[in-house]
This record gives C-alpha cells, structure tokens and sequence, in this order.
C-alpha cells in the first residue's frame, strides 16, 4: 500500500490506475459491514434502492408496506458498541399513514436524476407519485391503468424530464412532470412490463422487458420499436466481427427486425414485401399478411415481431455505464448479455443456480473489476463480466433478496430482501480504518482495561 | 423390464483430475472389462470432443429407436467454462454439425444432436410414414431440404415455415398435421404461433428424463446429509429411468441441482442448497 502512494508520488504509476488499483482491491474484498448498518423501517419487504446520481450520499427505498424511506450513507445518525459500528436511520420516511403515501406496495423509487429536490415512486395502487424531498409531500399524481412494476428516469436527459413507467397493462407510459399529464403511450409488448430502463448512451433511448419475454428498444423521438431482441441473434464475442457479422444475417426471415444495422422503419415492410415476391407463394395467407401489414402503422408493424430474449418473463434490466451493453435477467434463470448497437447476443453464460420467477430483481455492476451483482434467492452473487464465472458470493439475508445496489463513490454494495432488511457489503481490510475516521465518533481514550 | 446394456464401447477415460484440462480421451487404451467411473472422466477439454465422447457413451435402449442426444447441461457439466460452451456449440451450430432442440420440460433445456444422427430417424420416421400407406409423403423431403437446411433455430413461426415448404411444393395445412403426427414438429405452451422442431420418438425418453432427476434427487435428500460418494452412486441403478445413471448425474450437475467437491476418498456429490 504505501508502496503503491510512493510509486504514485515519483511519477510511476499515474494517478488514475492508482486510485483504480485501489478500488478493484476495495471491491474484491467486499463482505458484510461490520461497521455500518441501516435501521430499516420497512415492515414489509423491501423492493427497490437507488443511491442518488448526484452526490452518491443518499439512499432511497421502497417497501411492500407501502412505504418509502430515505438514508443519509455517509452520516451516521448513532453509533454503537463505543463508536464501533455507525447506525444509519432514516432521515425521513412517507408510508401508508402519510396523508399522501401509497396505498398498497411500493414496487419502484427513484430519485430526480438532476437533484435530490425530488423522488418518484410507483406503486401497486396503480398511482405515481413525484415527492418533494424537503417537505415531504407529494406533488404530482399520475394514475395508470395497472399495477405500476418500475418507472424509471433518463439520468441523461438534458431536455425532457419524462418518468418511463412499466405496468401490468401492455403500454408503455412515459409522464412528463412539468406538464403533469402523458407523453407517450409505447405499444408493442403482448404482456405486462416488468422492466424499464434508460439508455446510458442516448437521453432518447428507452429499453424495456416484458413479461412476453421480450426486450424492446424504443427511441422516444419516433413512432414504435426499433429493435426488438432474439435470442437466437448471437454474436460470438464481445464485439461483433464485421466479417461475420454480415454472414450471420443471410438468413431469409420475414419478420425478423433484429439483424443488426437496420434501423429504418421503410426496410422492415420493403423486407416483408421483397421476400413476399422472392418466395412466389401466392397462397391466401401470403396476401392477407400483407393487407394486415398494409393497415398497420409503420411504427406498429413490430408488434409482429414475436422474437423472445428469455424464454420467461423478462424480470430486470441492466445498461452497462458505457452504454455498449445491456444485461437482462429473465424468469427462466438466465443472465444473458447484449451488445446494444448490434442487438445480438453475446453469448456469455453467467452461472446463475435459480433466480426469482415473481418478481422482478434489480441488478447493479460495477466498472472497474467489470463486475455483475445479481441477487440469486438468499445470495448475492457477483460475476466477471466478461468471463461469466462467479467471483463473490455475499451471504447474509435471511430471505430471498429483490435489490442491489452500488455505490461506487464509496465502493460499497447495498442489498435488500423479503427479510425488510437494507445491508451493507462495505470492503473489508483494517487498512483503511487507519485512513478513513469518522470525526462525529468522540472516542473516550480513557475507557480501557488490561 | 427395462433393459439397462452399459454400452460395451464404455469410452477410453483418459485419467483426470478435477476441474483440470484433459487430454483427448482416445488417446488411452479403452479396457472393455474395466467400468471407468464418472469421476475419473467428468470434463473435458473441448466441446466437441466433450459431445462425440458423450454420444459414445449414450446407453442403447432397444425399445426405442432415438438417436443419441446430449442435454446442454450436460455439456456445462463436462466442459469447464459455460460461456466456451455456448460459444463452440452456436460455431457447430452454424456449421450444421450439431443441430439443438428445446424439450417441452418445462425447463430450460436442450437437446443436441449430431445432423448425421437426425437424418437418419427422419429418414427412419419417412419409411415407417410410407410403410402405413400415407400419401403426399413429398412434404418430408421438402422438409429435410428446405426447412432443415436453412432454418437453425429451434423453432421456427407458422407463415416461414408454410413459405419455406412452399418452396418445394403447394403446401396445405394436412401436410403440417403429418408433420406434426411424425413427431419433427410440435407446438409448446410459449408461445401459440410457433412451431418447435422436436426428436421424433423422443417421447418414452423424455418421461425418463424427468423421473430419472426425479428418483435421483430423491435419493439423495433422504440420506442424512444430503451427499453421497459419487463411486457409490454410480453403481446404483434407477427404477425409473432406462437412461444409465451417468447420463443423470452430468445433467443435474449441470443444471447446479447437485453439487460436487473433492474429499480425500474421492468426489462427493451434494444436493445443492442455494
């Protein structure tokens, strides 16, 4: 360690793989924090975490019990066992006997991506609500047709402040705060939508995974779906090859949109109709698909693209922070991942045993060991991702566990369960108790025996 | 009864130790009085080198006439990295050497077989289609040539397999129904539109398949501790499943059902608990 500060101090290691080295060293000895813990108010189990995209300081969650709850991560409220162990309570809490809170469970809370002003949550009541953190109280409500499962905000999004949200109904919803009404209705899945997420590479990009098993990519700038995902699209590495890339796709498929490149809205129809003519079927089927493509809406001939990514329901989604892939856990205990320009599959096999069916699960990766943390029953496992194998297992909740979530300011990972606990994975290594002091902890150094 | 032949070509095991790359097996001596056991062979060190041993090594049912297949647990179980698997597996797929199927379990799995071996029990399926006296058995030889040939996945959506027949011939939904009577086609609960490539006569061994993880799980739960040496558990015989023990044993050890882990007096296998 303090050979690693003197090589940076003469200049040979340069400052940025410093501070990497020592945050892969941080994270791969990550275990149960026996320094932190949050008192959770949660009297059911709690279903989503998100630290705020601003100062990486603030935890929020949202519970079955209707309730939603706000944690301070670096400020202890108190402290136990003489300074040893900081307890984090929450900094405020809305829950049913809240004038404005939830009825039922609270699926999904998420903070505003621009401040800490305000948060979103959406619950099984069929209700949005946007809250306003200083006061406590709900300002917007927007109601949708089914149980909300996940909303979801563009943390890139420098001209639309549009909340996606993913229902039991087949559409797709996207609300806009400043107008208080909806902005946008996206067709195209056939069941419910347990997923939404962002693209962290486009502030217009939206992907979503339904309970059909699909995953759809939607840019909110135009009409329907532009790429829906296959499983059966592969890709045999991490990047597509350009040679094979173009062989792959020599299939004659009518009703795939997924062979990648192809983005334009006109290709997809002129492909149905060229290959209509190529195959010289002039049998009665043949001519009622066309007249059924002919009626549709371009934007809504993906609807007839039935291709699955999961052979189950598609239960979380995950986009890499550079925006080149997307990890999706399905209901069929699979982890699969997808490079986001080509839309293939890249084949990767994480060594997941069983995942949740029911419900869906929130996964949280880290850079610099490219690491996925996805919560399989009662673990936590963390797999490399680009080899698929399991590097960590975190052991520690008593019942299946819904969320992760990472904190890479502080290289902590922060999960949660049916068991309405929040836990701390906080790097191991008494090193850094040396280094790192709380202040507020007055320590009374004449307390000691022999 | 059931028969269970140990197939007299009980492959040459090279010796291995665990998790540890293994020379091609072929290359030792095959002893064919010696019974080499599970865990002196459980991986290899390729993928088609891990499918041609494990279709050696595929227990001769004479009842029925299937073709020697290999689940891809099977394969996760053999090889030591998944992702290497699936990687090698999509190249033969794209070659045509292998072609992979999705059985109806109600779990993920697949079925991989060499093309050769397919062939032959369609061709198989036709003679005993035109030994019952059907006509219009020309929708088999579009099959094989069209759909067959150009369409790798697994399944395949009602209008492009009509426009791929149709390439052959004038297709009329009967010619589906015998397609689907022969057994190369079946419909599964995912999805109403799409037609699944299937083994035809895979049906006795599919029930096998179930009762034999069925019987072997629970063999294993009722012990004490949930484990077993995997020597002693080899020489068992399951009542329920023509499939030899072997065949079970790399299945769920794929599928991370069952566990196993190095003692000093040889492999355990563990029912998995996470």
């Amino acid at each position: 360690m303090w050979q690693a500060i003197q090589s940076r101090e003469t200049g040979r290691t340069r400052p940025n793989s410093f501070s990497n080295q020592l945050k892969s060293r941080r994270i791969s000895s990550l275990q149960l924090s026996n320094r932190k813990d949050f008192v959770s108010p949660h009297r059911g189990s709690v279903n989503s975490l998100q630290v705020d995209l601003t100062e990486g300081r603030y935890l929020l969650s949202g519970a079955s019990d209707g309730s939603a709850a706000v944690f301070d991560t670096q400020r202890a409220t108190d402290s136990e066992a003489s300074g040893l162990i900081a307890k984090h309570k929450c900094v405020f809490s809305v829950d049913k006997g809240h004038e404005h809170g939830h009825k039922f469970a609270v699926s999904s809370a998420v903070w505003y991506p621009i401040d800490t002003g305000l948060f979103v949550t959406g619950s099984f009541d069929h209700l949005i609500k946007v809250w306003d953190t200083n006061t406590a109280q709900a300002v917007v409500d927007f109601k949708m047709p089914g149980k909300v499962y996940r909303t979801a905000m563009s943390s890139l999004a420098m001209s639309h402040t549009l909340i996606a949200a993913g229902t039991e109904d087949v559409q797709v919803r996207l609300c806009d705060i400043a107008s208080g009404a909806f902005s946008h209705t996206l067709s195209g899945h056939r069941d419910g939508v347990m997923s939404v997420e962002w693209s962290t590479s486009s502030e217009w990009v939206l992907y979503t995974g339904g309970c059909d098993g699909a995953i759809r990519f939607w840019d909110i700038r135009r009409a329907g779906c532009f790429r829906v995902l296959d499983q059966s699209v592969t890709q045999l590495g991490v990047r597509p090859p350009i040679l094979k890339h173009t062989a792959v796709n020599n299939k004659v498929s009518a009703e795939k949109s997924s062979s990648g490149g192809k983005n334009r809205l006109k290709t997809p129809q002129s492909k149905h109709t060229g290959s209509q003519n190529m195959k010289g079927s002039s049998s009665v089927k043949a001519s009622v698909e066309k007249s059924r493509q002919k009626r549709l809406h371009p934007g809504m001939l993906s609807t007839l693209d039935r291709a699955t990514a999961h052979y189950g329901a598609v239960t979380g989604l995950k986009a890499t922070n550079d925006g080149m892939y997307l990890l999706s856990a399905g209901s069929d205990s699979r982890i699969k991942l997808w490079d986001t320009q080509s839309g293939c599959n890249t084949l990767l096999n994480f060594e997941t045993g069983r995942l949740q069916t029911n419900k869906a699960i929130q996964l949280a990766t880290s850079d610099d060991p490219a690491l996925v943390f996805v919560p399989c029953m009662k673990t936590v496992n963390a797999f490399g991702m680009w080899s698929g194998r399991t590097t960590l297992m975190f052991r520690g909740h008593y019942e299946s566990v819904n969320t992760c979530c990472f904190n890479s300011t502080d290289q902590e990972l922060y999960t949660s369960g049916a068991d309405r606990q929040i836990l701390v994975w906080s790097p191991g290594g008494s090193m850094e108790d040396d280094m790192v002091q709380d202040e507020e902890v007055a320590e009374d150094k004449d307390n000691w025996s022999d | 009864m059931k028969n269970i032949t140990n197939p007299p070509e009980t492959s040459a095991g090279g010796k291995k130790r665990r998790r540890e790359e293994e020379e091609v097996g072929c290359s030792h001596a095959a002893n064919d009085d010696q019974c080499f056991s599970l865990q002196d062979e459980l991986t290899y060190s390729d993928t088609s080198v891990a499918l041609r041993m494990m279709r050696a090594q595929f227990p001769r049912i004479d009842q029925a006439s299937v073709p020697p297949f290999i689940l891809q647990s099977q394969l996760y179980s053999s090889v030591n990295d998944r992702t290497q698997v699936d990687r090698e597996l999509e190249l033969l797929r794209r070659d045509k050497v292998v072609r992979v199927f999705k059985l109806n379990t109600g779990q993920d799995d697949h079925a991989v077989i060499f093309l050769d071996d397919y062939l032959n029990q369609v061709d198989r399926i036709v003679k005993r289609m035109e030994g019952k006296k059907q006509n219009d058995t020309d929708i088999f030889k579009w099959f094989k040539e069209h759909v067959v040939d150009s369409k790798l996945e697994p399944s395949i959506g009602h209008h492009e397999l009509c426009s791929l027949l149709s390439l052959g011939g004038k297709v009329k939904d009967e010619h589906i129904t015998l397609l689907i009577n022969a057994g190369l086609l079946t419909r599964q609960l995912i999805d109403p539109d799409m037609y699944w490539f299937a083994i035809p006569n895979i049906g006795k061994l599919w029930k096998a398949l179930l009762q034999g993880r069925k019987e072997l799980l629970s063999l294993l739960k009722r012990k004490r501790h949930k484990e077993m040496f995997m020597a002693e558990l080899e020489k068992k015989r399951l009542r329920y499943s023509p499939l030899d023990m072997r065949f079970h044993l790399r299945d769920l050890i794929g599928s991370r059902h069952l566990k196993t882990f190095q003692t000093t007096s040889g492999l355990v296998v563990r029912v998995s608990t996470d």
